[in-house]
């Protein structure tokens, strides 16, 4: 049973756990480069040097004794985003809204007071959310107001873009999609749903749910595949040039997509999860065996490697 | 997978086998350590009146050989001087001394291991020629008498001498005038001596044995038999009744080639006894006294040689790279999630004190009143470090609580609880509050409960004490355990939780 099994996963090309972190996050993420990506101030300064559009930061505070003061920073601007430096998978988080005289308006519409929001500041300080429990940052950043191009299969929070990319090679996408039960957040480990995307044309397929494959959304019943995401092409090249930026060759970039900017990225992640081969019903590992039989050429700019990517894989949604 | 990977792994387990191989063929180490051995404690206590000269009391005492060894003596010497001899394969305690007016209690005592005989360390003897003092004639009679059986057997001529003891000389009966010489030097000589000549007369090698039924009881007099080898195995033939012993019955000889038991010189032995006790000694105090005789650096180098307190710990030591095995197992085989990464070995170690139901009982427990208190606490906006420190007092003051009632009710266990790790107990109490806020109660409790079956399953792997005296008496088998893990490390291959996870990919149906 077991050995069948084993066969069966092989064959459709799924990557798992453990030769995803030792073939490929240990073979290819030199450890000196994860503090690119780890840690989003960095990143930030990384895609501005690459002409990456990324929210604009408005704020970073560091210690304690700055948290009091970050009203003022902010002077007119009524709506905000407070995240941590080195948190991962959305924990820490809060979209601000508008400001009142009780305090700050989520995006939920609930109020947080202003005792509240220090406080969460200060816990994001001591390093609650921070991957290895050190002390951290808290960035103060620019909300996004999403296209509405996913607005029918949302509940709340915004949709965000994964796009794993290997050796440069954008390979895999999938859109995550907030739900009720992940109270607006796009993590698909607190119940936000993942719909894959075909890499060719950008149209969303069906979606992955805890564990299971769904084709509607939960809370608002629409169906989530046969959606255009709008410009692919250019977050396809977004992502590509990820490995460009890091030096990382397997990663997962995460972009959302603004009314009025486009695509802008969000974060890199150098140990992307392994849900989206739900989300594609694909498996990711054929896909990166096919990219390390590419043509070398392929890989000469990231407009190659993309363009390479949409006509490999096309034949895979048929 | 990759050659130097291979090859660390090989170069991991070479390392063991090559030692323990050794050690097995050349030190006599057991294969299995902890098969079960039988043991017997023979002590002897002789009370002797002295002379005006010195006074000189020799004993033989068991001594090590294929079927036999010597773990543990003890002496008691009185006032006398002791000195321990060795003749052949005899050992000779000799005592000496002006006993004096009154009288003189010496004694001695030793563990013996008998085992199952081991023919490779055992060398057969070879026939040896008449002893001296036999005369020519005497060698000619004894070759009439047995003339007619020189064809048989080794074994059957054997029995066929032991029937000769009884008078049963077969048919046809030697020579009357014959059988008549034969007895009278019989009756000079005595029978041990001429059964050996008889043995000697057919070519079968013996040896006169004085030594005890290896039974529990204690014995005054030795007995006295003959050990013959027919070529392929020990017999012993009991010159009184005629009788060759069967193989199950237990012989611990203690003089041979005619040495006696007991001598004594310028003085009187009142009386001697021997006693033997069927005995359970651990087998760490076999291996222990084995190791501590020998003075090959390999033996010199074992962890015996530490203070007991400290081999108390290395016990346990050793097993826990096993543990941490297991814990590889379940997260990269099976992709069960655990608290920690060694949180489950150090939950292990605490069980030891706990007992496991207690223990699994107490961390259920604590993850339970931290989860209640770390909710309400959450309300507070504690900072990170003094929000831990709180949960910390708080597993402190349930500790105290928890050893306060097991000593009300007597229970060594609730006592015990100081010895849990408190500081992973605090964080794991943590981590359970932000996995239960984060990905569910689920998840929660899946985590919680892989945390508490790893734990149960490497507490008793450190709980079974054959295992522990395998890595005590062999501790290189740890590089083995590495090359397990290096192995693990390189396993790349699906984790059995992910056939269920992705059980939904396409052609899956």
């Amino acid at each position: 049973m077991i050995f069948k099994s084993s066969e069966w996963l092989k064959k459709a090309g799924v990557l798992g756990m453990n030769r995803r972190n030792a073939e490929y996050i240990m073979r290819c993420n030199p450890r000196s480069s994860f503090p690119l990506v780890d840690d989003k101030v960095i990143t930030k300064r990384l895609a501005v040097e690459f002409q990456i559009p990324t929210p604009s930061l408005y704020h970073v505070i560091e210690y304690h004794k700055d948290i009091s003061g970050f009203e003022r920073v902010l002077g007119e601007q009524r709506d905000f985003v407070v995240k941590p430096a080195r948190g991962s998978g959305g924990s820490g988080i809060l979209l601000i809204t508008n400001r009142t005289a009780e305090g700050f308006v989520k995006q939920s519409g609930n109020i947080i007071s202003r005792a509240d929001l220090a406080y969460h500041i200060s816990s994001i300080l001591s390093g609650i959310y921070s991957l290895e429990d050190l002390e951290d940052r808290a960035l103060i950043e620019a909300l996004i107001y999403p296209d509405q191009v996913f607005a029918a299969v949302t509940y709340q929070g915004v949709p965000d873009i994964r796009i794993i990319v290997y050796r440069g090679v954008p390979l895999m996408g999938m859109v995550r999609l907030p739900t009720r039960a992940s109270d607006g957040k796009a993590n698909l480990h607190r119940g936000a749903i993942g719909a894959g995307i075909d890499v060719s044309k950008g149209l969303t397929l069906t979606a992955v749910h805890g564990s299971e494959v769904v084709t509607h959304h939960p809370d608002t019943g629409n169906p989530v595949n046969g959606i255009q995401v709008p410009h692919w092409t250019k977050m396809l090249l977004m992502a590509a040039r990820g490995f460009d930026m890091t030096g990382l060759g397997y990663i997962g970039v995460d972009m959302v997509i603004d009314k009025e900017q486009g695509p802008v990225l969000l974060e890199m992640n150098a140990r992307p999860g392994l849900a989206i081969q739900l989300a594609n019903r694909i498996g990711l590992w054929q896909r990166l065996e096919r990219i390390d039989h590419a043509p070398s050429d392929i890989f000469a700019t990231p407009v190659s490697r993309v363009t390479w990517a949409m006509e490999t894989f096309a034949d895979s949604y048929s | 997978m990759k050659r130097p990977i291979i090859l660390l792994v090989e170069f991991l387990l070479v390392i063991p086998a090559a030692l323990i191989t050794f050690r097995i063929l050349f030190l006599g180490y057991p294969l299995i350590p902890a098969a079960p051995k039988k043991t017997w404690q023979l002590s002897m206590e002789a009370r002797i009146k002295g002379e005006e000269n010195q006074t000189t009391l020799t004993v033989a005492f068991p001594y090590t050989d294929g079927g036999q060894r010597v773990v543990e003596e003890k002496i008691t010497s009185g006032t006398l001087a002791f000195n321990l001899l060795r003749e052949g394969p005899n050992q000779i305690g000799v005592w000496s001394g002006r006993v004096g007016k009154g009288e003189e209690i010496i004694g001695y005592q030793a563990t013996l291991l008998v085992q199952p005989q081991r023919s490779s360390t055992f060398t057969p003897p070879t026939l040896e020629p008449y002893p001296e003092n036999i005369s020519k004639e005497v060698q000619t009679l004894a070759g009439h008498l047995v003339a007619r059986w020189n064809n048989l057997e080794p074994k059957a001529r054997l029995h066929a001498i032991a029937a000769s003891c009884r008078g049963i000389w077969g048919e046809p009966r030697p020579d009357d005038r014959d059988l008549k010489a034969w007895s009278a030097w019989q009756e000079r000589h005595g029978r041990v001596a001429a059964l050996l000549v008889l043995l000697r007369a057919v070519g079968l090698p013996g040896r006169a044995v004085e030594g005890l039924l290896l039974t529990e009881g204690v014995t005054t007099i030795a007995l006295n038999w003959i050990e013959v080898w027919t070529g392929k195995d020990r017999e012993s033939l009991s010159p009184w009744t005629g009788k060759v012993y069967e193989k199950s019955t237990a012989l611990l000889p203690l003089a041979t080639d005619g040495l006696p038991l007991v001598r004594i010189v310028h003085g009187e032995l009142l009386d001697i006894q021997w006693s033997l006790r069927r005995q359970i000694i651990s087998q760490w105090r076999i291996h222990f006294e084995r190791i501590r005789q020998s003075s090959h650096l390999l033996d010199r180098w074992s962890l015996f040689y530490l203070p007991s307190e400290f081999q108390e710990t290395f016990r346990i030591l050793l097993l826990v790279p096993i543990g941490a095995l297991m814990i590889c197992i379940l997260r990269n085989l099976v992709g069960f999630p655990t608290f920690g990464i060694f949180m489950p070995v150090l939950m292990a170690l605490a069980f030891r004190n706990t007992g496991l139901i207690y223990g699994i009982g107490i961390f259920a427990c604590f993850i339970l009143i931290g989860y209640v208190a770390r909710r309400s606490m959450d309300k507070l906006r504690l900072l990170l470090v003094p929000r831990l420190s709180v949960l910390l007092t708080l597993v402190i003051v349930c500790f105290t609580a928890i050893a306060l009632f097991g000593s009300k009710l007597g229970l060594r266990e609730l006592m015990a609880v100081g010895l849990l790790p408190f500081v992973i107990l605090t964080m794991t109490i943590e981590r359970f509050f932000v996995l239960m806020e984060e990905a569910g109660v689920r998840e929660g409790l899946r985590t919680a409960a892989g945390t508490a079956a790893v734990s149960a399953i490497t507490h008793q792997i450190l709980h079974w004490e054959a295992l522990q005296l395998t890595f005590f008496v062999y501790p290189e088998l740890l590089f083995a355990v590495a090359a397990a893990q290096v192995l693990l490390g390189r396993y790349t291959g699906y984790r059995l939780l992910e056939f269920l996870r992705f059980r939904k990919i396409r052609g899956s149906s």
